[in-house]
C-alpha cells in the first residue's frame, strides 16, 4: 500500500498545474454541495431557538397544526384533566411593520421591524406566567380595550411611558393602545410582544372568536407522569392539533427548501462536471503513462497494484477536493448565513446564531465527493490494469485497443440518449429530469464515434493547409494517428460548453418568464404591498372597510386582493391564498400550466383549488380533478384541484388558491394582505392619487405604489437575481472550461516529441507554432460545434422540466450561443498557444528526448 | 540441468495476408550460471524471444519451460509472481519509473512481493552501491546519465535475487565506455553471484563478453559459438559472423 501511495503522490506532485485543475472541479462541487446545505439547518436552528425562547414558563401549548387560528372550544375541558393545573388561551399575531413606523425617523436605523400583538385572557393568563409589572402600572383587566402592557424596551423604541399612546396597523386601520403597564425590558431573542385583552387581538386582526394558542402548565414535575398527562391532552384535542411550540417558520421554511433543492441540483452538476473531469484527466493520465504502467507489469506489479496506483491517486485527490470543499463551502455557508443575517432579523425578527454544520452533511459531501472522483477513476483504473509488459516496449499497442473498446461504449452511448429523447417525449419531470442525465452520460460516450471520421477530415484538411510547407503529411498524420487523443480533446470542449449552452438557455428563458410574469401579475393600476411580500403569515391585512373605500373613490375600477390562511395535506403544509374570482383574472391573473381562466369559475362555484407548480412537486401524484382534505380550524374540507397555475409572488412556496369567500367560511380569514386594483379606462392618475394616498394613509401597513413604479422595481430586482444566475453560471461552468483547457494544453504537451521531430526535419519555430495552434483551434471548433448542438438541446431539457413548476417556454440563447462559440474559440487559442510557443522554443534534442 | 529451455517456440504476429513469422520453431537450453547473448540481424526476432522467454507475451505455439513450469499453462497473477521472483529485466529503454528515485526504482521487486519498505530500500541500496551509485542513490532518473540509468535498471533487475536475467539491448543506447561497464557488469552478475543471463545485442563488442552466442535470422536459429576465453579476438570473430550472415 505504501508503494502505490507514494507512486500516486509522485505522480501528483509531478504534474502539479494538472493535479491543481482536476482537484478544483472536485472543490467546487463538494463546495456547493456542503455551503447550501449549512443554510438551511442554520435558519432552522435560529427559529427553533427563537421558538424555545418564546415558550417560556409553559410546559405545553397546544396549536393548530397549520398553525393557523380555531375557536376557542377547543380548550373546553382540557382544564378538567387530571394533573392540569392551569390553562389560558390567546391569540398571537406577528405583526410586520412598515419601515421607520416605530420611531419615524428615516435617519435610524430601525431596530423594530415587527412586533407580536397577542390577545390574552387576563385572569387566567397571570397563573401560568409572571408578569412583573413596573411601579406605577398596573395589569390588564377583563374588558379592557384599546390598552396594552408592553416591554421596557418597546416602550423606548416608541419613545412613550405610562399613559401614553402607541401606534400599531389593524384590519381596520391604525389603532391607538395606551400602554397601562410595562414590563422589564425583554433579554430573550424573538419579537418585542404587544400585550392586549383577547377580544381586542381578535377585532384588530379580523379573526373574531379566534384563538391560535392554548397555554397549559402541569402540576407534576415527573417526566413520566407529564408524557402520560400530555398524551391525554393530545387526545382530548383531537388529531388536527400539535402539542409543543408553534410553527410559524413553515411557510419560510418551504420556500427555503424549494431553494436548497436548486441548489443541491447544481452541486450534483457540479461534482457530475468534476467526475467528467477526472475520468478524463485520468485516461489522458493512463494513456501517458502506458511505459511506466507496462514496466511496471514486467517487472512484477500485478493487475491489482496497478488499479490500486490509479485508484489512490483519485482517492488522494477526492480527499484532498472534498477537504477544501468542505473548508471553502463552510466558508461560504457562513458568509450567506451572515448575509442572511439582516434580512432575516428585518423581515422575521430572529437572530441567526453559528452556521450548523451535521456530521451526517459532513459525511455526504465527503462521501460524495470522495465517491464520485473514485468512480470517475474506476475505468481507467481498469483500463490501466489492461496496460500488459509488452506496452512499455511497443510504442503502437494502446491506440488499437481503445478503439476496440469504444464500440461498445458508443452503443451503450447511442442506447442512453435514445432512451433521453424517449424519456423527453412521456413529458413526465422526473423521466426528462434522468434523461438528461442519461444524455450527457450518453453523449461522453458517443463522442468518439461522432468525432473519428471528423478527425479523419480534420487531418485531410491540415493536411491541404500545410502542404505547400512540406509538414502537411506529418500534421495529418498527428491527426489520424492518435484519434483518442483528438476525441478526448474534442469531447470535453464538447462538454464544457454543453454546459455553458444550457445553462445560459435556461437562465434566458427563466428571465423572460420572469420579466411577463412580473408584468401579468403586477400590472394593475395601482398595489398595495404588505412590509413582507413573500411571507405573508407576518403581514397584517385590513378589513373590508379599506376596500369598500377605495371602491367608493370615483375612477377606481376592478380590486383584486390576496388574503392567506395556512393549511396541511396529510401534514405537508400549504399556503393558501384566497382570490376573489371575478375580479382577479381583470386586475392580475395567474398563468396556468394546467387548465385554463375557466378554472376562476369553478373556485367561485364551490370548494374548488388551484394550485401551483410547487405544490404539484411537493405533492407528487395528485392531479387536476383529485379531491384532497384541507385540515381547517373546523376540521377536514375536501377541495377538488382544477387547474395548476401560479402567480409571481406565491411560485416557489406550496400555495393553492381558493375563493376568498371558502377562505372565510373554512378558515376565519377575511383580511386582504395584498391589494391591488385598476382605474377605471380614461381616468388619470393624477385625478385621484391624492384621493387613494388618503384612503390608504389609515393603513399604514401597506405601501402604495402606482403599478408601473412597481414593476420597474420589480424588474431591476429580477435583474439583481440574475446577474446571481449568471455569477453561479461561472461558477458551474468555470471547472468544464478548465477541462477544456486542460485537455487541450496536453493534447499539446504530449506532443512534444513529434514538434522536435518536425523541428529536426526543418519546420521552422513559426510553422510549428502555426500548425499547433491551427490543430487545436480546429479541436476546439469541433468541439464547440457539438458542444453547441448539444446544449441547447439540454438547455430545452431543462426548461421543459422547470416547466413543471413556472409557466415557461424555451428562449433560443443566441447570446449564449455567440458567447460559447467565442468562449469555445478563444480559450481552445489559448489553450494552444501557450504550450506550442514552448514546444517551439524547445531544442531540438530536448523535444526528441521528451518521454 | 537447465534453467530455462523452449520446445518449437514459434510467434506469428498477425494473421492472413499480413501474417509476420517472427519466431519459427525455436528450440534452446540455457544452463544455471551461463551468459548467453542473441545476435541477428534487425527484425530477425531477438526481441521477441527474450519477451516470450519472460512471459511478457504469448507464444502461437509450442513452450517456453522455467525450472520445470510451461509458461503457457500458468495465469497472469501467477506469471506475474515468477517474473518478480525469479526474473529480472533490463530494457534499452524506458527502464525507470521517473517519478521515483534510483533507490525506490531499485528496490521495486522486492517492494511489490511484500519486503517492508527499510528492508527493500537497504538492499537496493547494497546493490546500488556496488554499482558505484552509493551517492545517487536519492536521484531521479532525468538527474542520472544514461549509463547510470542502466546500472540502476541492472541493480533493480537483480535485488530480488532471480535466477534468470534477461537483457534487450542493455547499451543499445549508451557510449562504448558505459556500454562496457554495464556488460561487464552482467558477466560479474553470472560469476560473482551466480545468475544466468540472456542479452540480446547486435555490438558483436558487447556479445563477445558472454560464454556462449546464439544467431538467429528470419526468426529461426541459425548457429552457435561457444567463446572458449577471453582473448581479445572473440569480438572480431563474432563482427565476421554477422557480416556472413548478411547485416
Ligand atoms: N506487434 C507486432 N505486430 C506485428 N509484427 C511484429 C510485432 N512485433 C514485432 N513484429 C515483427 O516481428 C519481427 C521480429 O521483431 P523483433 O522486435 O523481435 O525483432 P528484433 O530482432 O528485436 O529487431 P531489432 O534488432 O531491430 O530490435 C519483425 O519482423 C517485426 O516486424
Ligand atoms: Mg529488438
Amino acid at each position: 500500500m505504501k508503494l502505490q501511495l507514494t507512486l500516486a503522490w509522485r505522480y501528483l506532485k509531478g504534474r502539479k498545474l494538472r493535479s491543481f485543475l482536476t482537484t478544483l472541479a472536485v472543490v467546487f462541487g463538494v463546495l456547493i454541495i456542503f455551503g447550501m446545505n449549512i443554510i438551511l439547518p442554520t435558519m432552522l436552528a435560529a427559529f427553533n431557538a427563537n421558538m424555545l425562547a418564546a415558550a417560556g414558563a409553559v410546559d405545553a401549548t397546544i396549536s393548530h397544526q397549520t398553525g393557523g387560528s380555531f375557536p376557542p372550544e377547543v380548550a373546553d375541558g382540557l382544564a378538567d384533566i387530571d394533573g392540569v393545573r392551569a390553562i389560558t388561551i390567546s391569540l398571537n399575531r406577528v405583526v410586520n411593520l412598515p419601515t421607520d413606523f416605530v420611531d419615524d425617523n428615516p435617519a435610524i436605523t430601525d431596530r423594530i421591524s415587527a412586533v407580536t400583538l397577542i390577545g390574552i385572557d387576563p385572569e387566567t393568563a397571570r397563573s401560568l406566567r409572571i408578569y412583573q409589572i413596573q411601579e406605577g402600572g398596573r395589569f390588564l383587566e377583563p374588558g379592557d380595550t384599546a390598552v396594552t402592557v408592553i416591554s421596557q424596551s418597546l416602550a423606548d423604541a416608541y419613545r412613550v411611558g405610562l399613559g401614553d399612546r402607541i401606534a400599531l396597523p389593524s384590519v381596520s386601520g391604525v389603532v391607538d393602545l395606551t400602554v397601562v403597564g410595562i414590563l422589564p425590558t425583554r433579554t430573550v431573542p424573538g419579537n418585542e410582544e404587544v400585550l392586549v385583552t383577547l377580544p381586542q387581538a381578535q377585532t384588530m386582526t379580523g379573526q373574531e372568536g379566534q384563538i391560535t394558542a392554548i397555554d397549559i402548565a402541569l402540576d407534576t414535575t415527573d417526566e413520566t407522569e407529564r408524557a402520560a398527562i400530555l398524551a391525554e391532552i393530545e387526545s382530548a384535542a383531537g388529531d388536527s392539533y400539535t402539542i409543543g411550540s408553534l410553527q410559524p417558520g413553515s411557510e419560510m421554511f418551504a420556500s427555503l427548501q424549494m431553494g436548497q433543492i436548486a441548489m443541491n441540483m447544481f452541486g450534483v452538476l457540479a461534482l457530475f462536471m468534476g467526475g467528467f473531469i477526472i475520468f478524463n484527466t485520468f485516461r489522458t493520465v493512463v494513456a501517458e503513462r502506458r511505459r511506466d504502467i507496462g514496466m511496471l507489469r514486467a517487472i512484477g506489479a500485478n493487475r491489482r497494484t496497478i488499479t490500486a496506483i490509479v485508484l489512490i491517486e483519485g482517492l488522494l485527490q477526492g480527499v484532498i477536493g472534498s477537504g477544501i470543499g468542505l473548508v471553502l463551502g463552510y466558508w461560504m455557508g457562513a458568509g450567506i448565513v451572515r448575509l442572511a443575517e439582516a434580512p432575516m432579523n428585518i423581515f422575521l425578527n430572529i437572530r441567526m446564531g453559528n452556521p450548523v454544520v451535521s456530521p451526517t452533511l459532513i459525511a455526504t459531501s465527503l462521501l460524495l465527493g470522495v465517491g464520485v472522483t473514485v468512480l470517475a477513476g474506476l475505468i481507467p483504473a481498469q483500463n490501466a490494469a489492461r496496460v500488459t509488459p509488452m506496452d512499455a516496449l511497443r510504442p503502437t499497442v494502446a491506440e488499437m485497443e481503445t478503439r476496440h473498446r469504444m464500440g461498445a461504449g458508443a452503443i451503450a452511448g447511442i442506447v442512453m440518449i435514445a432512451v433521453a429523447i424517449m424519456a423527453l417525449l412521456t413529458g413526465e419531470t422526473s423521466f426528462i429530469a434522468l434523461g438528461s442525465l442519461l444524455f450527457l452520460i450518453g453523449l461522453i460516450l458517443v463522442a468518439p464515434l461522432l468525432l473519428h471520421p471528423i478527425a479523419y477530415a480534420f487531418g485531410k484538411l491540415t493536411a491541404l493547409l500545410y502542404a505547400r510547407q512540406g509538414i502537411g503529411d506529418l500534421a495529418h498524420g498527428n491527426l489520424t494517428r492518435q484519434p483518442s487523443r483528438v476525441v478526448i480533446t474534442a469531447s470535453a470542449t464538447m462538454i464544457g460548453l454543453a454546459i455553458v449552452v444550457a445553462l445560459g438557455g435556461m437562465t434566458s428563458s427563466l428571465s423572460d418568464m420572469l420579466n411577463s410574469t412580473v408584468r401579468s401579475s403586477l400590472g394593475s393600476d395601482y398595489l398595495l404591498i404588505p412590509p413582507s411580500i413573500s411571507v405573508w403569515s407576518g403581514d397584517m391585512g385590513s378589513g373590508p372597510e379599506l376596500t369598500e373605500r377605495l371602491q367608493a373613490i370615483d375612477g377606481v375600477g376592478d380590486i383584486s386582493t390576496l388574503r392567506f390562511a395556512v393549511t396541511a395535506i396529510n401534514g405537508q403544509s400549504i399556503s393558501l391564498i384566497g382570490i376573489n374570482p371575478e375580479t382577479y383574472p381583470r386586475v392580475s391573473g395567474l398563468d396556468f400550466l394546467e387548465g385554463d381562466e375557466t378554472a376562476y369559475e369553478a373556485l367561485a362555484e364551490g370548494r374548488a383549488m388551484i394550485v401551483n407548480g410547487s405544490f404539484t412537486i411537493a405533492l407528487a401524484g395528485l392531479e387536476v380533478g383529485d379531491t384532497v382534505e384541507l385540515a381547517t380550524p373546523g376540521g377536514d374540507q375536501t377541495y377538488t384541484i382544477v387547474a395548476v397555475g401560479s402567480d409571481l409572488l406565491n411560485a416557489k412556496v406550496v400555495t393553492a388558491y381558493i375563493s376568498q369567500a371558502n377562505l372565510a367560511a373554512d378558515f376565519n380569514r377575511t383580511d386582504d394582505v395584498f391589494i391591488q386594483f385598476n382605474l377605471l379606462p380614461g381616468v388619470e392618475l393624477e385625478s385621484v392619487d391624492s384621493q387613494i394616498k388618503e384612503v390608504a394613509a389609515n393603513y399604514p401597513q401597506f405601501t402604495v405604489l402606482a403599478g408601473r413604479g412597481y414593476i420597474d422595481q420589480m424588474l431591476e430586482l429580477v435583474k439583481v437575481l440574475f446577474l446571481g444566475m449568471y455569477f453561479l453560471l461561472a461558477f458551474l461552468a468555470l471547472p468544464s472550461l478548465i477541462a477544456m483547457v486542460n485537455t487541450l494544453a496536453i493534447s499539446v504537451i504530449e506532443r512534444t516529441r513529434e514538434i522536435g521531430m518536425l523541428r529536426a526535419v526543418g519546420a521552422t519555430r513559426k510553422q510549428v507554432r502555426r500548425m499547433v495552434v491551427a490543430e487545436a483551434l480546429l479541436l476546439a471548433a469541433v468541439g464547440t460545434a457539438f458542444g453547441i448542438l448539444a446544449g441547447m438541446y439540454l438547455g430545452y431539457v431543462i426548461v421543459k422540466a422547470m416547466g413543471v413548476m413556472f409557466p415557461i417556454s424555451y428562449m433560443f440563447p443566441l447570446g449564449g450561443i455567440l458567447g460559447g462559440i467565442a468562449i469555445g474559440l478563444i480559450f481552445g487559442a489559448l489553450a494552444a498557444i501557450i504550450p506550442a510557443r514552448q514546444a517551439a522554443r524547445l531544442q531540438v534534442v530536448e523535444a526528441l528526448r521528451y518521454e | 540441468m537447465s534453467l530455462i529451455h523452449t520446445e518449437n517456440l514459434t510467434k506469428i504476429y498477425g494473421s492472413g495476408e499480413t501474417a509476420v513469422t517472427a519466431l519459427d520453431h525455436v528450440s534452446i537450453k540455457v544452463k544455471e550460471g551461463e551468459f548467453v547473448a542473441v545476435m541477428g540481424p534487425s527484425g530477425c526476432g531477438k526481441s521477441t524471444l527474450l519477451h516470450l522467454l519472460g512471459g511478457l507475451d504469448s507464444s502461437s505455439a509450442g513452450k517456453v519451460v522455467i525450472d520445470g513450469t510451461s509458461l503457457a499453462e500458468m495465469k497472469d497473477d501467477d506469471l506475474t509472481k515468477l517474473r518478480r521472483q525469479k526474473i529480472g529485466f533490463v530494457f534499452q529503454f524506458y527502464n525507470l519509473i521517473p517519478v521515483l528515485t534510483a533507490v525506490e526504482n531499485a528496490s521495486l521487486p522486492i517492494t511489490l512481493d511484500g519486503v517492508r519498505p527499510a528492508e527493500a530500500r537497504k538492499r537496493a541500496a547494497e546493490w546500488l552501491e556496488r554499482f558505484e551509485l552509493g551517492e545517487r542513490l536519492n536521484n531521479r532518473p532525468d538527474q542520472l546519465s544514461g549509463g547510470q540509468q542502466q546500472r540502476v535498471a541492472v541493480a533493480r533487475a537483480l535485488v530480488a535475487e532471480p535466477a534468470l536475467i534477461l537483457a534487450d539491448e542493455p547499451t543499445g543506447n549508451l557510449d562504448t565506455r558505459s556500454g562496457d561497464e554495464i556488460a561487464s557488469l552482467l558477466r560479474e552478475v553470472t560469476k560473482k553471484y551466480g545468475r544466468t543471463v540472456i542479452m540480446v545485442t547486435h555490438d558483436p563488442r558487447i556479445a563477445a563478453y558472454a560464454d556462449r552466442i546464439i544467431f538467429l535470422k528470419d526468426g529461426k536459429v541459425i548457429d552457435e559459438t561457444i567463446l572458449e576465453k577471453k582473448n581479445g579476438k572473440n569480438a572480431d570473430l563474432l563482427a565476421g559472423k554477422m557480416k556472413e550472415i548478411g547485416d
